[in-house]
């Protein structure tokens, strides 16, 4: 089943297109993410699927149900934790919890207990300090436990890591691991190592609309054209292997590449062995999310 | 009811440990302090001149003080009272829409119309407890000093001018959900009140314009009757419920 279903999805600002016709689906017990560049619309996307912003057009639903703009009932299937999270800067953690307990209509023991389990969790377990002078790491931890709160069936996090350093966006990461089986999660990044560290699923976002989605593994293979690095000893086995393979490329004095389209890898190999020409290196590249996206972004 | 006693709670405590509950009933308590004060030197002050000026041919009499000079002093504060407490409280609504504090609370499904009540409701009671604090304090010392006898209608009166700090703040309510700043809000309660305070001045009309409710002097000397006064107060009341009920569906829609 589809935690989030988005059909359609358009909006502008005043004569500004920012989505135009953006289509998304979240399986369950996903970890979603969801990777675009600045100003590519994720934030505008997230806050129509909580029914803060009014789409100009399409549909979402959430856990199937249809998504209202204003009065959202929907949203008491989400959790949610905004790119720039703002609390009562008043309270401290555990009011603030409290606070959120009782409007998620969670009684005062359930609220108390979970509470407790979600700032050990997140490790604000013994801050007594009020929030006004939390650091954005704590922020950003604070915003998880209450988004969480409420056992949401999706958690949705806008940028959760991207103001952090790289101990506070590991400690989200493995926050966001360690919950996967409780949740779905649907995060918002344009950190790729991010995503490839806890995605299960990925959709990229450019001008406006969802231009791949999938599996991370699927997509990977999908796009996957496998390139392969050859160096050599010196310049004259380049000589050699460019006469009967045209199509490779020169990128370095000795250091040579292709595609695996242009020539088999096999013959290539095969015919290293029976001329026994000495070689350094043969290496075959992993096609990274960094060029898929560049390659997206550049369409 | 749960998350409207939660929120007023959350906002009971902003007040108190942002401090402004302080400054208010500070401020109303200097203003009480002020009235009887104010009454009993003005004229030793005014004859202090007068000395000095009698050396240069002037004559000045001053007539003897009594509760009814504490009281002008009173209703000539009111108004002060007022703009300071609207000034404190006008970003109530503001200030979350500018931090985005409301986004979580709302993406917990708290409903927008107990946001809206709930401080609706603490400005009130915020507003009544801290305007009859103001009221008793005065009332007990010029009772102490002089004699509230020789004044009429007091607690009507002070009433009619509750009534009209209520519908201000109705008002703020109104613009809030319609604004987006705090700047607005301050400019268009403002101007509803000198709009009617321009009506006011038509002959006929002036009754039923709730600034007359500002204007009790001729209620204290018991020139005029309370009857006078009911239709003005009715409306104020009219007009704090509209704005309040139209509130909410405006509230419903606002991009937040
Ligand atoms: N309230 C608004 N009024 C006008 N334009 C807006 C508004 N909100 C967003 N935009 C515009 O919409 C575009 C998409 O914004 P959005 O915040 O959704 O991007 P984003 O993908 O979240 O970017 P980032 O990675 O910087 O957070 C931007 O160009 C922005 O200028
Ligand atoms: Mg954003």
């Amino acid at each position: 089943m589809d935690m989030l279903t988005i059909k359609n999805l358009k909006k502008n600002f005043k004569d500004k297109e920012v989505l135009k016709g953006l289509d998304l689906c979240v399986p369950e017990k996903s970890i979603f993410g969801f990777i675009g560049k600045n100003g590519a619309g994720k934030t505008t996307t997230m806050k129509t699927v909580l029914g803060l912003m009014k789409p100009d057009e399409g549909e979402i639903t959430v856990a199937g149900k249809k998504v209202v703009f204003g009065q959202t009932s929907t949203n008491r299937y989400i959790g949610y934790l905004p790119d720039v999270p703002e609390y009562y800067s008043f309270m401290n953690a555990s009011e603030y919890l409290r606070f959120c307990g009782d409007i998620t209509g969670l009684s005062k023991e359930e609220t108390k207990k979970r509470s407790e389990e979600l700032l050990e969790l997140v490790g604000l377990k013994d801050e007594k300090h009020r929030i006004k002078g939390f650091s954005r790491g704590m922020k950003q931890r604070l915003g998880i436990a209450q988004a969480l709160l409420n056992k949401p069936k999706l958690l949705i996090c806008d940028e959760p890591t991207s103001a952090l350093d790289p101990v506070g966006r590991k400690e989200i990461l493995d926050i966001l691991l360690a919950v996967k089986d409780e949740t779905t999660v649907l995060f918002s990044t344009h950190i790729l190592s991010d995503v490839e560290r806890i995605c299960t699923d990925i959709a990229f976002l450019n001008e406006g609309r969802v231009v791949i989605q999938g599996k991370l593994g699927e997509i990977k293979s999908t796009y996957r054209t496998d390139e392969y690095i050859i160096e050599t000893e010196t310049e004259k086995e380049v000589a050699i292997l460019k006469s009967s393979f045209p199509h490779l490329q020169l990128t370095g004095r000795t250091t040579l590449t292709f595609k695996e389209n242009q020539h088999d890898f096999y013959d290539v190999m095969h015919f290293i062995t029976t001329n026994k020409l000495p070689v350094l290196k043969i290496e075959r590249v992993e096609p990274t999310l960094e060029s898929m996206f560049m390659e997206v972004v550049q369409k | 009811m749960k998350s409207f006693i939660n929120f007023t709670k959350k906002e009971y405590m902003e007040h108190f440990r942002c401090a402004k509950i302080f400054i208010l009933t500070g401020v109303f308590i200097l203003l009480a302090v002020m009235s009887p004060l104010v009454a009993k030197f003005t004229p030793v002050i005014i004859e202090m001149l007068s000395e000095s000026m009698s050396q240069g041919g002037m004559e000045i009499t001053v007539s003897e003080v009594s509760a009814m000079d504490s009281w002008m002093q009173f209703f000539k504060n009111a108004p002060i009272a007022l703009i300071v407490f609207v000034l404190l409280e006008s970003n109530i609504f503001t200030k979350e829409y500018q931090k985005g504090t409301l986004v979580l609370a709302l993406t917990k499904g708290l409903k927008r119309h107990t946001v809206l009540l709930s401080k609706a409701f603490v400005m009130i009671t915020l507003w009544t407890a801290e305007f009859f604090m103001y009221y008793g304090l005065v009332y007990l010392m010029n009772d102490i000093i002089w004699d509230n006898s020789v004044a009429e209608n007091l607690t009507f009166s002070a009433v009619c001018w509750w009534a009209f700090g209520l519908m201000i703040l109705c008002l703020c309510v109104l613009f809030s959900v319609i604004a987006k700043t705090n700047i607005v809000v301050l400019a268009g309660t403002g101007g509803v009140v000198f709009a009617s305070y321009l009506v006011g001045m038509l002959p006929k009309i002036d009754r039923f314009m709730p600034t007359l409710l500002m204007n009790v002097n001729s209620l204290i000397y018991a020139l005029e009757e309370v009857s006078y006064y009911v239709p003005a107060l009715l409306i104020a009341g009219g007009i704090s419920v509209l704005s309040l009920v139209l509130s909410i569906p405006i509230f419903n829609k606002k991009h937040i």
